[in-house]
Parts: structure tokens; C-alpha cells; sequence
């Protein structure tokens, strides 16, 4: 509760807390991120793994949603080729808005060992979608990936609602 | 039948067909001519000695003086393995397809030709395979190829 500008008032037998609407609404959306499953190469093994017991990203009150209508975040994990970019855009441009992307490892960041000799690894995903989080490595380590997501519910967190349509 | 005699028997049997090549490597590489192509290999297939029942793999090469299609085909019943090569100019670079021969050169025979830009004449389906749909940007694994966004690997 922190994290939330509260105002508490202690009256007798109980207290009034008073927020405004805008860090309720924040609060809520940052600790519900539904990722859209997107993993094209290693990089997915490792979205696996945080996604499984050990590291569990449950904890975040992040799962896996399968369908772009309902996913707030997409994590691109994984080289994106030139064949493979326009259903990227695609599937970003049917998410609802307010979205996020998150560009997991050297691949998708900026085309990672495929950067030179490669014609067909688009070098960096940020010519295709907007990228809120890079998290480099490769791959990197799902301790990378969550740190990555608390640093994107921070940014969430920070918003303002008049900022929702902008992007 | 090892190396040695699989190489006699090729070149007794394929009335100089297939040019053995001196490459000084343990295994054998035969040439074989662009008109001679699917003869031979259906030859190579039907033959009851040989059996070469199984292509394994398809590939084009830049030796930057030409082109090559090389073919690796293998015997599942003789357990004999067997590479030839069919050498192209750079000048319209054009050879039949083998799809009659063993139907699973038709994926390998689509990626040469884009990646290559070697013509396979008579193919079923010359669709391209790998590179994206609207590609306007040439063959890629030429040795000369450029784009705007490729870079080269520099040199060390």
C-alpha cells in the first residue's frame, strides 16, 4: 500500500482512506499484465521457465493469454525474420490499448549474432512496434525477465490516464 | 560395397556420365552434365546394385568462378552414400528439376531458387519458400549480394 498515494484519516472503530482514481487504476493494471505468448527462438525456453514453478510469474499476477484481445503486454521473445515481422505488427496492432512490448533478448532487440551476414533477421523490433523494455543477454536469465517486468509495472504505475491514448 | 568399389562401379557402369573429381577428400564427387541430370539420376535410383532411394540433401554453392547444385542421395537398403555436383555459369543459371526422380527435391529446388537464383525448369510449384512474400532485393546467398540493411561481417 505504499506505493499508493493514500490518505488515511483514523476515526474511531475504523479509518477512511481516500486515492484518487487514476493510482487505483494504475495500481490494478500493473499487478494484472496478461502477456501475450510470443517466443520464436531460445529466448522462449527461458519465458518458459520464468513462466514455471521455480521463478513463477504468477507471483506478478502475470499469465499467459493466448489471445491478443485480452494480453496488455506483448514479450517478443525470440529472432523476429523478415517473414515473420508483419504478423508481429499484426498481432500488436489487435491488442487494446493501453499495450506494452517488452523485447527480450539480443535477437529482438537488435538482431543479436545474426547482426551481420544475416538478409533475412530484421535487426531490432523497434522498426516494427513501439518497445516500452529492452532486456538484453542471450539469452537472458529468467531473473533478467522479471526484473525487466517489475521495471515495466513501475512505468505502468507512473502513468497518467490522459497518457492512454497516446501511443 | 565400400567407397572404392562403389566409385568403380559408378564409373564402369554410367558410361562416363558422372566425371569422378579429384578433391582430394576421402569421399567420392562425381559431376555430372545439366543434359545428363535426370537420366542419370533415375538411373542412380533404379539401378539393383545401388538403390540411391533417399535424396538427403539439395544445395547451391558461389565458388565465385561459378554455380553449383550439389546432391547428396543415399541407399537405404545398400547403405551407400553418394554426392554429385552439377556445375552452372553465372549467365541465366538453369537446370531440370529431379522432383520425378525423388519428389523431396521440391522444397530444397524452391529455396535455390530464391536464394540462388538458379531457374529449375519443369519444377511443379516454383513458389518462393523462405524469403518473404513482396522480396524485390535479389538472391541473398550470392556471394555478391547487398541490401541496404546487411552487414558484413567485418574482417578480423
Amino acid at each position: 500500500m505504499k506505493k499508493l498515494p493514500v490518505y488515511t484519516e483514523s476515526i474511531p472503530g475504523g479509518a477512511i482512506v481516500a486515492t484518487n482514481l487514476e493510482a487505483v487504476l494504475n495500481f490494478g493494471r500493473s499487478k494484472s499484465l496478461w502477456y501475450l505468448l510470443f517466443g520464436t527462438a531460445c529466448c522462449a525456453i527461458e519465458l518458459m521457465c520464468t513462466g514455471a514453478s521455480r521463478y513463477d510469474f504468477d507471483r506478478l499476477g502475470m499469465i499467459f493469454r493466448a489471445s491478443p484481445r485480452q494480453a496488455d503486454l506483448i514479450i517478443a521473445a525470440g529472432t523476429i525474420t523478415k517473414k515473420m515481422a508483419p504478423r508481429l505488427r499484426r498481432l500488436y496492432d489487435q491488442m487494446s490499448e493501453p499495450r506494452y512490448v517488452i523485447a527480450m533478448g539480443g535477437c529482438t532487440v537488435k538482431g543479436g549474432p545474426f547482426y551481420y551476414d544475416s538478409y533475412s533477421v530484421e535487426k531490432g523490433i523497434d522498426h516494427i512496434v513501439p518497445v516500452d523494455i529492452y532486456i538484453p543477454g542471450c539469452p537472458p536469465r529468467p531473473e533478467s525477465l522479471l526484473e525487466g517486468c517489475l521495471h515495466l509495472q513501475e512505468k505502468i504505475r507512473k502513468q497518467k490516464l490522459s497518457e492512454w491514448q497516446e501511443k | 560395397m565400400t567407397q572404392q568399389e562403389l566409385t568403380a562401379y559408378i564409373q564402369a557402369n554410367f558410361d562416363g556420365k558422372l566425371t569422378l573429381l579429384d578433391t582430394g577428400r576421402a569421399e567420392p564427387m562425381f559431376e555430372v552434365k545439366p543434359e545428363d541430370l535426370v537420366d542419370t539420376a533415375r538411373h542412380l535410383r533404379d539401378d539393383p546394385q545401388l538403390k540411391f532411394d533417399f535424396l538427403c540433401n539439395l544445395g547451391g554453392v558461389d565458388t565465385r568462378q561459378r554455380l553449383e547444385v550439389v546432391y547428396s542421395i543415399a541407399s537405404m537398403t545398400k547403405h551407400l552414400r553418394l554426392d554429385f555436383k552439377l556445375a552452372l555459369g553465372y549467365e541465366n543459371p538453369s537446370a531440370e528439376t529431379i522432383t520425378s526422380v525423388w519428389p523431396a527435391a521440391n522444397w530444397y529446388e524452391r529455396e535455390m531458387n530464391e536464394l540462388y537464383g538458379i531457374e529449375i525448369r519443369n519444377h511443379p510449384d516454383l513458389r518462393p519458400l523462405l524469403l518473404p512474400d513482396d522480396w524485390d532485393q535479389g538472391h541473398p546467398m550470392l556471394k555478391n549480394w547487398d541490401a541496404p540493411d546487411f552487414i558484413r561481417m567485418p574482417e578480423l
